[in-house]
């Protein structure tokens, strides 16, 4: 029976969760000039050149860490791709705002 | 940026006269997936191992090693929450990638909602273990920097779970956004590698949303110096 509601507990707290009424995504804040287009343009583009030469930056790491340890392929790969993903994720916040001022 | 609801949605809605929004329905299959392969991973285990259970095996293997690597020994009494919420949300993303299915995950209430349960419950685990001592973890090392450090503290755990429902959303809308661009470009074979680079960005976004979850909870469980 307690496992019943545990259960009851769960399933009501997922539907709960994936609300969308309760949640606003994307209100408008700014007002939409002309100039927020070209705003969302030079932000994104800064954001892709610094996030593009960050990456870089780690590659080069890993590939010279194999380079000299061969054996240490498989933790150095999964070192670089968890370290990509959090580079990339600095720049999808732009890209997420970008579509916010667009 | 509304567009209209996927045909799953649609075929849902027109079922049973609901009203729902996409992410309600992908979030609801992926629970039901999430919760047959709990039910199918309670049976009991054989000396020899199926295929199924290797594959099972493997998925608890990687957890637990990343658990014990990062918490220790305490990190096995949160091998089901973690191992759910990956399954959901590996579920979640990898259903967008099937035409007629959205991911629930491409939406910012979805992750919004993640992000928020895994710092309830970690918040909530570092109270459990250390009752109101946990405020010492915000206070930082000497005791004259405290009034300093807690704001900065407090400041940056709230930026925990903005960045990481911003980082699994943003991951899985730019994705489908950049998809649909190709698709109404050139339609015919260029699209492909990049659904393939949105099933590995879905792989890696899991691993990073876990990994995070982990050193969260290895962070409000951690012992004072």
């Amino acid at each position: 029976m307690k496992k019943l509601f545990t259960l009851a507990i769960i399933v009501a707290a997922v539907l709960f969760a994936v609300n969308p009424a309760m949640a606003s995504e994307g209100a408008e804040a700014a007002a939409k000039t002309p100039w927020s287009a070209v705003a969302a343009g030079i932000s994104l583009a800064f954001a892709a050149a610094f996030g593009a030469i960050g990456q870089g930056k780690a590659i080069v790491a890993a590939c010279e860490g194999i380079a000299r340890n061969p054996g240490a392929t498989g933790n150095i790969r999964t070192t670089l791709l968890i370290g990509l993903a959090f580079i990339e994720s600095l720049v999808l916040y732009v890209l997420v705002i970008a579509f916010v001022i667009k | 940026m509304g567009h209209e609801a996927s045909l799953i949605t649609q075929f849902v809605n027109n079922l049973f006269h609901t009203h729902l929004h996409d992410n309600v329905v992908m979030g609801i299959i992926a629970f039901i997936i999430t919760f047959v392969i709990f039910i199918l991973l309670t049976k009991k285990p054989e000396i020899i191992p199926t295929p199924a259970q290797q594959f099972y095996e493997s998925v608890i293997n990687i957890i637990s090693s990343m658990l014990e690597d990062n918490i220790g020994k305490e990190g096995k009494e949160f091998l089901p929450f973690v191992t759910a919420l990956a399954i959901y949300i590996f579920f979640s993303n990898v259903l967008g990638l099937i035409p007629g299915f959205s991911s629930a995950t491409g939406n910012l209430n979805t992750t919004a909602a993640l992000a928020v349960i895994v710092f309830l419950y970690y918040n909530y685990i570092g109270i459990k273990k250390h009752g109101f001592k946990y405020i010492k973890h915000f206070l930082g090392p000497i005791w004259w920097l405290a009034p300093l450090m807690l704001p900065i503290e407090i400041i940056s755990h709230i930026a925990r779970p903005f960045s990481l429902a911003i980082r699994l959303f943003a991951n899985m809308f730019g994705d489908h956004s950049v998809f649909l661009v190709f698709l109404g470009l050139v339609p015919f074979i260029i699209p492909l590698p990049i659904m393939a680079l949105g099933l590995f960005v879905c792989f890696i976004q899991t691993l990073i949303f876990v990994m995070l979850t982990i050193v969260y909870l290895a962070g409000a469980v951690a012992e004072e110096h």
